[in-house]
């Protein structure tokens, strides 16, 4: 099994994280949450997002409903499921070995 | 559970891009108060939120791409584009529904029909560990009706005991055609189907009761006090309304009161494809001679195999019981020739499967069936062809929208299936009408090949298998005319077709291919049909050595069985009916002609071995010459006073003369039967066909009158049928009061059902023929009307050159005559081939007769020389002016 390697695996665990950080939040709110909490280093743009947020719906990762937000307006608000909770400690751990394994070779390099 | 909802997305998809584009509504207004809360004005801060989030539609797009099936996503657009394209080119979607309609129509009438005679299982359990009997002791007149599949009782018996536990025998004798009665006051006759059975016929064959019981061992006629007959469901529903108290009612045949113990389940008409039996009747309950005669060989016998015997073993089983019948058989069988006899010795029993039932009617029409199925696939070819030329056109029109596609990047696959999905709309509506069509069609097919003597009900039911056939039907021919068109059309480089420009020789190409084909398989139609129609008119016009019409032929009955007395009763009615003002001549015989009795036995000179071949042995009266027109060359005819004293005064034709004396001087001469009984000839008639127009004249002994209980009278007279019958039976009623007149025809009727075959045979063929032939015409003029407008610059310079109208049309032919030309040709050589192939089918006429191909060159050559007339007239009339200015 490969490591986290691909963007697109990454983003899903990226989505996944910051959902389970902030809680159920819109597309919106993801896009800004990954931004700040990165400290401005990865930027997702709508493109990506919006294809894997529905992806991962579709997987069971994540569950949609629509809310009246603050403001009064309806929003699509994503939450993490308990497989979706599952699945990102897995990829948290690969990624982790992944990581690490990059971090030593380059220690010695 | 994800593909389910993809699937409700895929079906519901107008609710997800509604969803889609309120999500991303939201996140761009988001975006836009951010930027406007950074102090930007609101149309700047829309502006740079759209830029931010990039090209929406592809967004929505992929998105959505994510949420929903995609291959049924794209299927159903597909489809929604087929359906919206038929629509706006309403002709042409009609011109290729329409002819396919017909085609799978004709081939799925064909195919009900073919499937319910021939392919059919019974309805009972384990039909194929059925099995029927036949022998090779064929003799060469039975040969020719199909024999050798019937037995007598005693050898039944014999046969039964020998297989033992390895099969369980029964025995039945044809259905039949008779009158029936309910044992009420003043019941009306009604006729039924019949068939007599052995008592265990049931348990043999496993048919279970629907109410009360069937026949069992009881039902011999020895230990059973009443008679039993068994009801048909069908018969049963129709005749009693499905009243359960008909247990007990009686019901009267040939004079004779049965009593009904019983209805046999629904869905069992016997195990005759082609006849549903209304009543079953134990046989051992007819004529106790029968079951010891071994003469009398009309059954036929199946059985039903133990779980582990195999067919061979059954056949290994018996065959000593039966070698040694045959010898014993031979050796009795006094004067006949020797040849004859070692064939009967060395007979042997063969086993058959009877999983599809006995039938004679397979026997009889399964090869015209076959013929006509190959004829409606031809037909269906045809309007495949035809439909393919027309989606050719269609995608010439198409051309700069595919180009656009491929230039987007469709794969070719994508584009095969977009176009297929077209072929597969219209090959489904045509489907579904056709399937429509030939639910109607289906049994009128039943109906022309049914007569009165013989009628034929076929059970044609909607199953799977007509519907997988349907169904494959209707994939094969979306393949073979969708996928030629579809291949050129999407392989087709984008940027002439973007250009506009007129360089479309493939295109040309592949059309002529197409009309060649269409060419090709309506000449052979057109061969066919002019085969089959040589053959009728051939049949049709033997002399059949009588004259036909104004003949009434109608049975007569009555409830005298003392046959000296039935005889007074004849010889009675006979004059008082002739003696009637507008009656030309009446005469009675034992049964009718083309009745498909007969009396057949073999003959002798005194002294001599006996003859080989066997002759017809009909009774009749005084004046049947005279009635039937068929002359009397030599001697007299048979008098009141002759009757059966040896010698039994005789008539002979000439094919009995010349087989039996080898000469026309026969009168006084004598001759014996196989049974002993001399005869002496005291008249000489011209020759006349009794059973079967297809062979030569019978050879023909008449004999003096003896009538049976319902024997036969003919009638020559100006009067419509129905006004003779009334006037019969007016005058047998006031002789006999029982006396009772059925089964009224025409002798004209009974002749024409003999050619049936040839006449269901020449009628569709030729309908097949014609439909075929017009699909092709359309075709071929649709094409030339293309190449004319293609050519138009060409024909307006010639015209302007000074070619007169003449010579336009000349060049107009010359296309013509290159479009049919190799189409033609190959249309010849299949068409001998086909003919050359079903020539057991025609009569007295050789595949390569030249009237056939004559005629369908002759046809052919009006059909095609039409289709070019407005083309070419239209080219003839091309204003030179007009088509120059079209630059």
């Amino acid at each position: 099994m490969t490591p986290a390697q691909s963007p697109q695996i990454a983003l899903d665990m990226l989505v996944l994280a910051v959902l389970t950080h902030l809680g159920p939040s819109h597309g919106y709110g993801i896009t800004n949450a990954i931004q700040e909490l990165s400290r401005e280093a990865l930027r997702v743009d709508e493109g990506s997002l919006y294809p894997a947020l529905h992806r991962m719906a579709e997987a069971g990762w994540i569950s949609a409903t629509w809310t009246i937000t603050d403001n009064k307006r309806r929003a699509r608000v994503y939450r993490i499921t308990r497989t979706g909770a599952k699945h990102l400690s897995d990829e948290r751990a690969r990624w982790t070995s992944f990581s690490g394994g990059v971090a030593r070779i380059l220690r010695h390099a | 559970m994800s593909w389910f909802t993809r699937f409700t997305h895929t079906l519901r998809s107008r609710r997800l891009d509604d969803e889609l584009r309120e999500e991303f509504d939201d996140h761009l207004a988001r975006r836009q108060e951010q930027f406007q809360s950074q102090g930007l004005p609101a149309d700047e801060a829309r502006r740079r939120a759209r830029q931010a989030f990039g090209n929406t539609t592809a967004l929505h797009e992929r998105t959505r791409d994510t949420r929903v099936w995609l291959a049924l996503a794209q299927t159903l657009d597909d489809i929604r584009y087929a359906l919206r394209g038929l629509r706006r080119n309403a002709v042409f979607a009609l011109t290729a529904i329409g002819s396919l309609t017909v085609a799978i129509a004709a081939i799925t009438a064909v195919y009900a029909v073919t499937d319910a005679a021939l392919f059919r299982p019974l309805p009972v359990p384990m039909p194929d560990r059925l099995v029927t009997l036949a022998s090779t002791d064929v003799s060469i007149d039975d040969a020719a009706r199909g024999g050798g599949q019937t037995f007598s009782y005693p050898m039944f018996e014999q046969l039964r005991a020998a297989a033992e536990s390895s099969a369980r025998l029964t025995l039945i004798d044809s259905p039949s055609r008779v009158e029936a009665q309910t044992a009420v006051p003043n019941a009306p006759y009604e006729e039924v189907i019949r068939q007599d059975v052995a008592p265990n016929f049931f348990q043999v064959v496993g048919v279970a009761p629907a109410l009360g019981r069937l026949l069992t061992d009881s039902d011999d006629g020895a230990r059973s006090s009443r008679p039993a007959v068994v009801l048909s469901y069908d018969y049963w529903a129709r005749r009693f309304g499905q009243d359960q108290g008909v247990l007990g009612q009686g019901i009267i045949l040939a004079g004779r009161t049965y009593f009904v113990v019983g209805v046999a389940r629904e869905g069992f008409f016997g195990v005759e494809p082609g006849k549903f039996v209304d009543l079953w009747l134990p046989v051992t309950l007819g004529d106790p001679g029968i079951l010891t005669n071994a003469d009398y060989r009309p059954f036929h016998l199946i059985g039903r195999l133990a779980p582990r015997a195999s067919a061979l073993a059954l056949a290994e089983r018996l065959q000593p019981v039966y070698a040694q019948a045959q010898h014993d058989r031979a050796a009795a069988a006094g004067g006949v020739p020797e040849a004859i006899r070692s064939h009967i010795r060395d007979a042997k029993i063969l086993v058959h499967g009877g999983a599809n039932g006995v039938s004679a009617f397979r026997d009889t029409f399964s090869r015209p069936l076959w013929v006509l199925l190959a004829i409606a696939s031809g037909l269906l070819l045809v309007a495949c062809a035809n439909v393919a030329s027309l989606l050719l056109a269609r995608a010439t029109a198409r051309a700069p929208e595919i180009a656009l596609r491929v230039s987007l990047g469709a794969p070719r696959g994508r584009l095969m299936k977009h176009l297929l999905t077209e072929s597969a709309v219209i090959a489904a509506l045509a489907s579904i009408l056709g399937s429509a069509l030939a639910y109607a069609a289906a049994p009128a097919l039943v109906g022309l090949v049914s007569t009165r003597a013989n009628p034929i009900r076929v059970h044609l039911a909607l199953d799977w298998h007509l519907l997988g056939f349907t169904i494959g039907l209707c994939w094969l021919s979306t393949l073979f005319f969708g996928w030629l068109p579809a291949w050129q059309a999407s392989g087709a480089a984008p940027m002439p077709a973007l250009r506009r420009s007129k360089g479309q020789g493939g295109r040309l190409r592949l059309s002529r291919m197409f009309v060649g084909a269409q060419i090709a398989f309506a000449f052979c139609l057109v061969t066919a049909g002019s085969a089959f129609f040589f053959s009728l008119r051939n049949l049709a016009t033997v002399p059949t050595g009588f004259d036909a019409n104004g003949v009434t032929v109608l049975t007569i009955s009555n409830g005298e069985r003392q046959w000296n007395r039935q005889l007074a009763f004849v010889q009675r009615i006979q004059p008082t009916v002739a003696a009637l003002p507008q009656i030309q001549g009446v005469s009675t015989a034992w049964t009718s002609l083309f009745s498909g009795a007969g009396r057949a036995q073999r003959v002798a000179l005194p002294g001599q071995p006996l003859s080989v071949r066997q002759q017809t042995f009909y009774r009749v009266s005084p004046g049947h010459f005279a009635t039937l027109h068929t002359p009397l060359l030599q001697g007299r005819d048979l008098l009141v006073s002759d009757n059966d004293d040896e010698p039994v005064a005789t008539v002979v034709n000439v094919t009995f003369a010349a087989q039996l004396f080898g000469s026309d001087d026969v009168l006084g001469r004598e001759f014996v039967r196989d049974d002993g009984v001399r005869h002496r000839v005291v008249g000489l008639s011209a020759d006349s066909h009794y059973a079967d127009l297809r062979g030569g004249p019978e050879g023909i002994a008449y004999m003096p009158m003896k009538p049976p209980r319902a024997f036969t009278m003919y009638v020559r007279s100006t009067l419509p049928p129905a006004v003779v019958a009334g006037i019969v039976d007016r005058e047998g009623r006031a002789l006999e009061p029982s006396a009772r007149v059925s089964n009224v025809t025409t002798l004209e009727t009974l002749v024409t059902e003999t050619m049936l075959q040839e006449r269901l045979l020449a009628g569709l063929g030729s309908v097949v023929a014609v439909l075929g032939l017009g699909l092709a015409s359309v075709g071929l003029f649709g094409l030339l009307s293309y190449i004319v407008v293609r050519r138009t610059k060409e024909f307006g310079i010639r015209a302007a050159l000074g070619a007169g109208r003449g010579s336009l049309h000349g060049l107009v032919l010359k296309e013509l005559a290159g479009l049919v030309g190799g189409g033609l040709a190959l249309g010849i050589l299949s068409g001998l081939a086909a003919v050359h192939l079903a020539r057991a089918l025609l009569f007295d006429l050789a595949p390569q007769d030249p009237r056939i191909i004559g005629t369908a060159l002759g046809v052919f050559a009006l059909a095609t020389l039409a289709a070019a007339g407005l083309p070419a007239v239209r080219a003839g009339a091309i204003d030179p002016v007009v088509a120059l200015r079209d630059e």
